[in-house]
């Protein structure tokens, strides 16, 4: 039996005559745990799509087991043995954890409470803290991220792929997820993780096999590996330094009061969270997934309600304001850029110039009765300069682009309304390091041009790169304040987590 | 009828008026314990008021004013009745109000006679004393129904007749600059404009010569005292409780209100104080203050104690706090000379300093 269980020679993808992936040879040994690495749009995600049949090749071959295959559909991948976690999520989110979990292995007869007490022992025995009666809609980024790894464990698949696993997943629960690939690993199952995070692929890998451009660069022992030269690897460019490498050494001086909340409810995630934001200064919030943080800021954004009874108040500029949408809210100067940009940011089938024109559209009450082709395309020339958009065109559909490029229209679509308040909900979750710095710069230009920015990150070296001051929250309001000199890692977690 | 409909909805949902929400310390109200910890350099039986002319400091102690030098206090002069506000001049002068009825002004400190005596039945609560344009005292009034001494029950009864007043120091004359406020307590000349505290409203405003108002600071979660100049530009800022959401839904509780000051002791009233702890009968301010026999110092105070340092358009830059588990709390006055912070915490009667440059190290570490 060889030693490799899955190969590709040659791998090429196409998209409408652009390559994703350019000759591409990629090799899994059995029972290795393989990073794959590489920026937004290196061809990672397609690289692995074609492994879990989500696309197929344009040319080249895939083999596994030593016998060609070609999945046309991530269900004959799985016959296969090869099962995908995506990175946005593929639940169905009207069905409960228990039918997700089970979804396309029902019987002609299933009895629902067997499958709910067959999940629970399932995720009991993965120790992930997740009701299988609860329905996943309403379930946060993270527990969402543990039903998505348990459906593939529970698959028994002899290759899993892992697309960006940790990105919402808490320090404790991040724990949880290198101890069960670990034990995957030991049970001779092979796994092929992407991480932007790169000391996970130091830490947890093997192997790691960088991307450049949807080119192969080098695949070498994780051994053998440092940041910078991954980093290096991945952009071909020194990056190591211009990231998270520096400490703030001043801090930007609070301007006005721009939104205050008081005291707001919202059962069960916020808790009488008191907080202010200021112009002309970057306000981290930090805390574990659950704090409450998402929220908050939702609220703030029209995008949640608050409590129907007591639901505090939220004060922006000196008025006490209520959004129970979020048009009125984008209209006062609110902007909410969102953690989950695939359900909640965009419209991925429509082109990158619509996308951020209907930005624009919705600070206009009545917008959508002057939708004018040429100002779209205008309007998403514009942006897509500005923010450096890595798109073929206008036309592009942004399902298309990188998780990087896309966010970029997310927040290009945001920032075209001129906001005031804009709140980045993890604003560098699953994009690449390249596309990281740009976003940081525009956050920083953001607070320097006088506006009020809130970051929301699960991040440290993010937050503590980007704050001016750093709000820590816990069990539904923040609980701590630091200024951005005066914080380190260990009093942030600390307070984070006591 | 739909006003009526509207604010019994409002109670119910707690929205609107009846939205019963403070704001949190933070910013540059962050919470630190450089008041708690400063230096106290007296102690004194009903301190009241503090006055600089720059070079030494006064303090009004019951009926008598005393002045500092270095860790030594003397008597400059004492009155019959107690003073509830003291300034000192810019011609080397010094004014003080005596039970909030009656402004006396002396050539000096130490001037056997007054120069000048303002005594109208216009005056009732003066609790501060500024300088004003061209020769006039500028004085709040804090209440025309209640005496100074008496600023809880004003606060209860959701008083709402402060006044700003120039007084005409040659003439003796009295002139309202505004009127209508809740419970003005405090004032400081800011260019053409008079900053003025407002109590219960929680917010700085600027009053005009012409008596039109401007909020500068609103929505704060204290009760604003009274205002001193800063050495390098803009002002301090004390105050002598913070709000808490007990309070303000008593305050919005207009029956148990009337009930509570005609049944029970002002000491256990549910309202703020210039110093707690003194008693079990105290009410709790919504949650536990004490774990494990430590008192916690974010619940929600009954007593507070806080400076905070406004730049020249009245924008907070940093604030220096005695918290719950403190006891330097009541901070009815604030002044700086040479270099350091003086403040006089009612609570206890302590007259405390703090250098400027150990409360900039202290910010910075």
């Amino acid at each position: 039996m060889s030693d490799i269980i899955l190969a590709l020679r040659n791998a090429t993808k196409l998209y409408a005559g652009v390559a994703a992936i350019e000759n591409v040879d990629f090799e899994l040994r059995r029972g290795e745990i393989h990073a794959l690495v590489g920026e937004n749009g290196a061809g990672k995600s397609t690289l692995t799509k074609v492994m879990a049949g989500v696309v197929t090749l344009t040319s080249g071959t895939m083999q596994v087991d030593g016998v060609e295959a070609a999945p046309r559909t991530p269900l004959e991948a799985r016959h296969l043995g090869i099962a995908m976690v995506f990175q946005e999520n593929s639940l169905v989110p009207t069905m409960t954890v228990a039918q997700n979990l089970f979804l396309g292995q029902e019987r002609f007869y299933n009895r629902l409470r067997g499958i709910y007490i067959a999940a629970q022992q399932f995720l009991q025995s993965l120790n992930f803290d997740v009701t299988p009666t609860a329905t996943v809609g309403l379930l946060g980024a993270a527990k969402k991220q543990m039903v998505e790894i348990a459906r593939a464990v529970l698959h028994e698949a002899k290759v899993i792929i892992f697309d960006e696993p940790t990105a919402t997943l808490t320090p404790e629960e991040k724990k949880y997820f290198f101890d069960l690939v670990r034990d995957l690993k030991r049970r001779g199952v092979s796994i092929v993780f992407i991480s932007h995070a790169l000391e996970e692929a130091l830490i947890l890998a093997d192997r790691i096999t960088i991307l450049r451009d949807g080119k192969h660069v080098v695949t070498d022992d994780a051994v053998n590996f440092d940041r910078a030269r991954i980093v290096q690897a991945m952009v071909g460019r020194d990056l190591s330094n211009t990231l998270y490498g520096t400490r703030k050494s001043t801090v930007r001086p609070a301007g006005a009061r721009v939104l205050t909340v008081q005291n707001l409810k919202m059962a069960p995630m916020v808790r009488n969270n008191s907080l202010s934001v200021f112009a002309g200064q970057i306000t981290g919030v930090f805390g574990l997934v659950g704090a409450g943080r998402t929220e908050t800021f939702k609220v703030v954004a029209g995008v949640l309600k608050r409590d129907f009874f007591h639901g505090g108040e939220v004060i922006l500029h000196g008025k006490p304001v209520r959004y129970r949408v979020p048009a009125p809210a984008v209209r006062a100067g609110i902007a909410y850029v969102t953690e989950d940009r695939k359900v909640e940011g965009f419209f991925e089938t429509m082109s990158v110039a619509r996308n951020i024109y209907l930005g624009l559209l919705a600070k206009v009450p009545g917008g959508r009765f002057f939708l004018s082709r040429r100002e779209a395309d205008k309007v998403g020339t514009t942006w897509v300069k500005k923010l450096n958009v890595r798109a073929t065109g206008n036309d592009m559909k942004v399902v298309e682009l990188s998780g990087g490029n896309q966010q970029k229209v997310v927040i290009a679509k945001s920032l075209v309304q001129d906001p005031d308040l804009i709140i980045f909900d993890e604003p560098t979750r699953g994009v690449d390091v390249g596309a990281i710095v740009e976003i940081h710069e525009l956050i920083q230009r953001l607070a320097d041009e006088g506006k009020a920015v809130v970051v929301i990150s699960s991040y440290l070296p993010e937050i503590m790169a980007l704050s001016d001051r750093i709000l820590v929250s816990r069990q539904g309001k923040v609980v701590e304040e630091f200024s951005a000199l005066e914080a380190t890692e260990e009093k942030i977690m600390y307070a984070a987590v006591h | 009828m739909m006003p009526a409909l509207k604010a019994f909805a409002d109670r119910l949902l707690g929205r609107g008026d009846a939205t019963i929400t403070v704001p949190s310390f933070d910013g540059a109200l962050k919470p630190n314990q450089i008041l708690e910890k400063a230096e106290t350099i007296g102690q004194f039986d009903a301190p009241e008021d503090l006055a600089t002319d720059g070079k030494a400091l006064y303090i009004a102690d019951g009926s008598t004013v005393l002045r500092l030098d270095g860790t030594v206090t003397t008597e400059v002069r004492r009155f019959e009745r107690t003073i509830t506000a003291l300034c000192c001049l810019p011609d080397g002068g010094m004014a003080a109000a005596l039970d909030g009825r009656e402004v006396r002004v002396f050539a000096t400190p130490s001037a056997s006679s007054p120069r000048a005596t303002v005594s109208d039945p216009a005056l009732n609560a003066i609790n501060a004393l500024s300088p004003g344009p061209q020769g006039t005292l500028i004085a709040t009034d804090g209440s025309t129904t209640r005496p100074y001494r008496q600023w809880v029950y004003d606060l209860m009864e959701r008083g709402r007749t402060g006044k700003v007043l120039s007084l005409d120091i040659a003439s003796g004359s009295v002139r309202p600059i505004a009127s209508g406020l809740s419970f003005a307590f405090g004032a400081c000349a800011a260019g053409e404009d008079v900053l003025v505290s407002e109590s219960w409203r929680h917010r700085l405003i600027a009053v005009a010569a012409d008596g039109s108002q401007r909020a500068v600071l609103d929505n704060l979660p204290v009760y604003p005292s009274r205002l001193s100049p800063a050495a390098s530009g803009g002002f301090w800022l004390t105050a002598f409780a913070a709000r808490t959401q007990l309070v303000e839904f008593v305050l919005r509780e207009n029956a148990y209100r009337r009930r509570m000051i005609t049944e029970i002791d002002p000491e256990y009233w549910i309202a703020p104080k210039l110093k707690s702890g003194q008693s079990f009968l105290e009410p709790m301010q919504g949650a536990h203050i004490k774990t494990m026999g430590v008192v916690k110092p974010w619940a929600p105070p009954r007593s507070y104690g806080l400076v905070i340092r406004l730049d020249a358009n009245g924008v907070p830059l940093y604030a220096v706090h005695s918290r719950v588990d403190g006891v330097n709390h009541g901070v009815v006055a604030a002044v700086e000379i040479d270099g350091s912070l003086f403040a006089l915490a009612k609570g206890p009667g302590r007259l405390l300093r703090m250098p400027l440059s150990l409360i900039e190290q202290e910010l910075r570490a």
